[in-house]
């Protein structure tokens, strides 16, 4: 029973998270793995920071989905470091999730706020 | 779906990106450098913004642990588990664990064998370039009952004229008249050999498409030049060249062929034949004037190639075509085939695709193995599910408290499964084991029973069915107890009390479909193999028309420098040293050994008489050329008149016996005994003129042609009368001795006439009947072995089930007993419900057997399919072992102490 709440918790997570860094892959192109957790926690105003242990498990996940390629690079600064970019797959999947994403918050925000 | 969709991402993550730990490391520490620059950019010190960024980014080594999840093995994992205590489980049970791995080596070994013969003989294309484009093309006999005969020479090159459908067409001559046999005397060094030889011109070869190993085939002008012998020419096979030669160079070097030196012009590819000949010797077609132009004389095969885009079925229209004015297109006359047969000289042709041409009737054969090896399968997937589903049901505690410790339905599922799974794997690998010695030893006892023989071995087709039916078997068989809804309901194992509570009567309903279906399969198999050993019987039982015990035959060929003026008394000085070698008490010699000869169809001049069709010549089935005491060495009786004398060879009026078919066809009812008729001496052997002979005598029918086949009509001359003989003979003895005691013996005496011949095929005729029925025996033999393995395994599925079906009901029976009821009550109860599932069994089994009727029926011999001896037989059988299979387990229930089993609950 604990079981399966933990999963659905996680699986609830796992969505928004896959999501907000298939977007940031999609508006910025091409970024490692610091650059997004950066540009999220820019984006969110500080409220969201990831650690190693929730990013790279998940973008590892994207990768083995074939959401998003990982490929070893030179950063602005003559770092290496791994950059992940957007597949075509990555693509639709983003366009599916933005979807399902717009009607939940819609039925939540009618829930929430009234109107019906 | 969504567990194979994680199973194959996973199956990614480990095979695809499986990145290692060093670069998973790599990433992290650039990861953590880069945040301590930003740290160190907003001005942090660089000791301070180390710390910091750790601390952002998180630990590394938990990240490590994320990832390394991630990355994906749990399955793989999952699986080892599974493995692993599945061959604990196994472990602890070995009994299961044999029986299981027994029943599955047989039956899977048992279809992996059978299926390499599908697959050598029905499925593999032949060895030839494009093989679909080679056509067999056969001359149709219908109103003589006469199929697949060859073409006469002036047919077969009107037919390479006038064709538009093939690119090549070449012919060959292996079996004819009594002069060519398909064997030739070779010499290599100083050991006289026989081998299968092949007479083929350079169109067939060319036709065949394959190009020799080493040296060249024959030229066009080899082969095709008119009249006179062939050029002393050969082309060795490659077994030949190998197992006889050792491989030594040989091209451009000679051989003695039938006693003369030929020169070998190649060597054929490795496994390169004509129409299963099993050709060892290569030799170029020679087509004497005489042959040439007689029409009637068919005495070739022919095997052409289409051309690129044109169908078997667009050459056969074509040849249609060309059969409705044969004579007026070709230019010829007298003897061409037509589409419309009604004399019985008539003719049609026909194409048919050379792999069916070889594998003709045995394709049925087979395929009637590989189903009934299949149902020996089921039965044995039947018994084993049987087997697993009793043991789930134990094991539904165990189960129960894994569910509650938190283990998923599926991961129950998939332990059941790998435990199936293994036992088959393990099972297949044995029954490849199993397989590959079954069909040596096959090869090796039955060299020629089936067509292609030579091709059939385990190879990759024949693997992955075996892999394919382990795997299929062990989903089948491990899915058992899941199709029984145990599993799904595995907490209710608690609720129940673990299996001692009344047990629900639908649990039972799959165990008891199980033995019914298995009864059924075995009743189906025991029909086919009691019908199969009646037809052995009978065939075995048929009057050959001679006594054929202690009779003892072999073969031997005078070829050049005799002729049949030399051969005649060579032979009788042969006879004449044989009749007085100690144990012999009569020899003889003769053209034709009985039963295999084929028709030869020799039109012959019957004096005052008219055949049927009202040709002036009727079409004699066989001639038989004797010598010596013939009729009385082979204990053939004469019916009417008398046999050869002495006497007739020095009269000089020619005489002949006719058997009894053609004394009741020709002269119906009257005595032939004096009629006149004119053999066709030229036609059948070559020489001896035509003149009129008298007929003296009327001798019992002889199956020369087969057991199973209907006698033909047969003339007996006798060569004393001519002095002559043909250049292959078979000498038969009466004798006490067997043919081994005799060998010796007849060496010497065959070497005294002529050291250079070798004795060809010594055995007795009881070997040469034998060989005759060599497929249906096997046939039988086969399913024979299955059938009881059915049996075998029928009786022990009941056994199980009953048993346990027992055990279950044991408190119902200890309180019966208590309340007075009696032991022989409980035996008649429990045999009763067996024997109710073993009559539905038998009921659906004879109802399949009538399904499969016509898949049998065309094998059979003297018998029906619905024969009610043999089906009462079975079912007399089946009752029986199921009695005895049922019988104990009830004996044991009969012997529960009621006041044990009703304690223990």
């Amino acid at each position: 029973m604990s079981n399966k709440a933990a999963r659905s918790k996680a699986d609830v997570l796992q969505g928004t998270l896959d999501l907000m860094v298939l977007q940031t892959l999609d508006s910025l192109g091409p970024l490692h793995g610091y650059a997004i957790a950066a540009r999220l926690e820019q984006v969110s105003g500080g409220a969201l920071q990831l650690n190693m242990g929730t990013l790279y498990p998940a973008l590892m996940r994207l990768e083995q989905r074939g959401l998003v390629l990982g490929n070893w690079g030179t950063t602005e600064t003559n770092r290496k470091a791994r950059f992940y970019a957007l597949t075509p797959a990555g693509r639709r999947q983003l366009a599916k999730e933005k979807q399902v994403w717009d009607r939940m918050v819609g039925i939540i925000h009618t829930l929430v706020h009234g109107g019906a | 779906m969504r567990i194979l969709r994680e199973w194959i991402r996973g199956l990614q993550g480990t095979l695809l990106l499986g990145r290692r730990d060093a670069d998973l490391e790599h990433e992290l520490r650039s990861h953590v450098e880069m945040a301590a620059e930003d740290a160190r950019r907003r001005g942090l010190a660089p000791d301070d913004a180390s710390r910091a960024a750790r601390i952002e980014a998180g630990g590394a080594s938990q990240a490590m642990d994320a990832l390394r999840d991630q990355r994906g093995l749990p399955w793989l994992d999952d699986l080892a588990r599974d493995v692993s205590h599945g061959l604990r489980t196994l472990r602890r049970t070995p009994v299961f664990t044999a029986v299981a791995l027994l029943t599955l080596a047989l039956g899977i070994g048992a279809n992996t064998a059978i299926f390499s013969i599908v697959n050598g003989v029905l499925l593999r294309p032949l060895d030839y370039p494009k093989p679909e484009q080679l056509m067999f093309l056969t001359a149709e006999f219908p109103t003589l009952g006469l199929t697949r005969n060859p073409l006469s020479v002036q047919e077969y090159l009107e037919f390479r004229q006038i064709n538009q459908s093939f690119a090549t067409v070449g012919a060959y001559r292996a079996m004819g008249g009594a002069y060519t046999t398909g064997e030739v005397n070779l010499t290599a060094g100083n050991q006289p050999l026989r081998v299968r030889s092949i007479s083929v011109d350079a169109h067939l070869l060319k036709t065949l498409g394959v190009r020799p190993a080493q040296g060249r085939f024959f030229s066009e002008e080899e082969t095709d030049r008119a009249g006179g012998l062939a050029p002393p020419l050969a082309i060795l096979s490659y077994e030949l060249w190998q197992t006889v030669f050792g491989g030594q160079p040989l091209v451009g070097q000679t051989v003695n062929v039938e006693g003369r030196p030929h020169e070998i012009l190649g060597i054929m590819p490795s496994g390169i034949d004509v129409m299963d000949n099993r050709t060892a010797i290569w030799l170029p077609l020679g087509l004497p004037a005489a042959i040439r132009q007689n029409r009637g004389f068919h005495i070739l095969h022919v095997v052409g190639r289409l051309k690129d885009g044109v169908t078997a079925q667009a050459a056969q229209t074509e040849l249609n075509a060309f059969l409705e004015n044969w004579d007026e297109r070709t230019g010829s006359s007298g003897h061409v085939p037509t589409t419309r047969p009604s004399r019985a000289a008539d003719h049609t042709l026909q194409i048919q695709p050379v792999q069916d041409a070889i594998v003709g009737d045995a394709r049925r054969s087979i395929w009637m193995l590989q189903v009934a090896v299949g149902f020996v399968l089921l039965i044995a997937c039947a018994n084993l599910a049987n087997l697993l589903m009793a043991r789930a049901e134990s094991r539904r505690r165990e189960f129960a408290v894994r569910a509650a410790l938190g283990a998923s339905r599926s991961r129950l599922l998939r332990q059941t499964m790998a435990e199936g799974v293994m036992l088959c794997v393990a099972g297949g690998i044995l029954g490849l084991w199993v397989a590959r010695v079954a069909v040596q030893a096959l090869i090796r006892a039955y060299p020629t029973s089936v067509p292609r023989m030579s091709e059939i071995a385990i190879d990759l087709p024949v693997l992955l069915f075996a892999l394919g039916v382990s795997l299929a078997t062990g989903v089948l068989f491990g899915l058992a107890p899941v199709a029984q809804g145990r599993i799904n309901d595995l907490v209710t194992g608690f609720k129940e009390g673990g299996d001692r509570g009344a047990c629900s009567a639908g649990r039972h309903h799959i165990r008891r479909a199980l033995v019914v279906a298995e009864v059924a399969l075995a009743v189906m198999l025991v029909i086919g193999a009691g019908l199969l050993i009646r037809t052995v019987y009978n065939l075995t039982s048929v009057d050959a028309g001679f006594d054929r015990s202690r009779l003892v035959t072999f073969s031997m060929t005078l070829a050049e420098p005799y002729d049949p003026d030399t051969r005649g008394p060579a032979y009788q000085r042969l006879l004449d040293r044989l009749r007085v070698a100690p144990g012999v008490q009569g020899a003889a010699v003769m053209s034709g050994l009985p039963p295999n000869r084929s028709p030869e169809a020799i039109p012959t001049r019957i004096e005052n008489h008219t055949a049927s069709d009202g040709s002036p010549v009727e079409i004699i089935d066989y001639y038989q050329f004797v010598m010596g005491d013939y009729f009385e060495t082979m204990g053939v009786p004469i019916v009417a008149g008398r046999s050869f004398e002495p006497a007739d060879a020095v009269s000089p009026d020619r005489v002949v016996i006719v058997n009894e078919t053609l004394a009741n066809r020709i002269w119906k009812g009257r005595s032939p005994i004096g009629q006149r008729v004119r053999p066709n001496l030229s036609a059948a052997i070559g020489f001896g003129g035509n003149a009129w002979h008298t007929v003296i005598g009327v001798a019992k029918d002889v199956k020369q042609g087969g057991v199973e086949k209907e006698t033909g009509t047969e003339l007996y001359v006798s060569l004393d009368e001519l002095a002559m003989a043909a250049p292959t003979m078979n000498v038969v003895m009466r004798t006490i001795l067997p043919p081994a005691a005799l060998s010796r013996t007849l060496q010497r005496l065959v070497r005294e006439v002529d050291p250079a011949v070798p004795i060809v095929r010594l055995r007795d005729m009881e070997s040469v009947f034998a060989e005759s029925i060599r497929r249906p025996r096997l046939l039988a033999q086969l399913l024979g072995a299955f059938a009881g393995l059915a049996l075998l395994l029928a009786a022990v599925g009941t056994y199980g089930v009953l048993s346990y079906v027992a055990t279950e009901r044991r408190r119902e029976i200890g309180i019966r007993m208590a309340l007075g009821g009696t032991r022989s009550g409980v035996i008649a109860q429990v045999m009763k419900q067996g024997l109710q599932l073993t009559a539905i069994g038998v009921v659906v089994g004879l109802a399949g057997a009538l399904g499969l009727n016509r898949l049998i029926a065309s094998v059979l011999f003297g018998v029906q399919p619905t024969d009610p001896t043999t089906l009462a037989a079975v079912i007399m059988t089946m009752t029986l072992v199921a009695a005895g299979a049922c019988w104990l387990p009830a004996w044991r229930a009969s012997r529960f102490d009621p006041s044990v089993v009703l304690r223990t609950d």
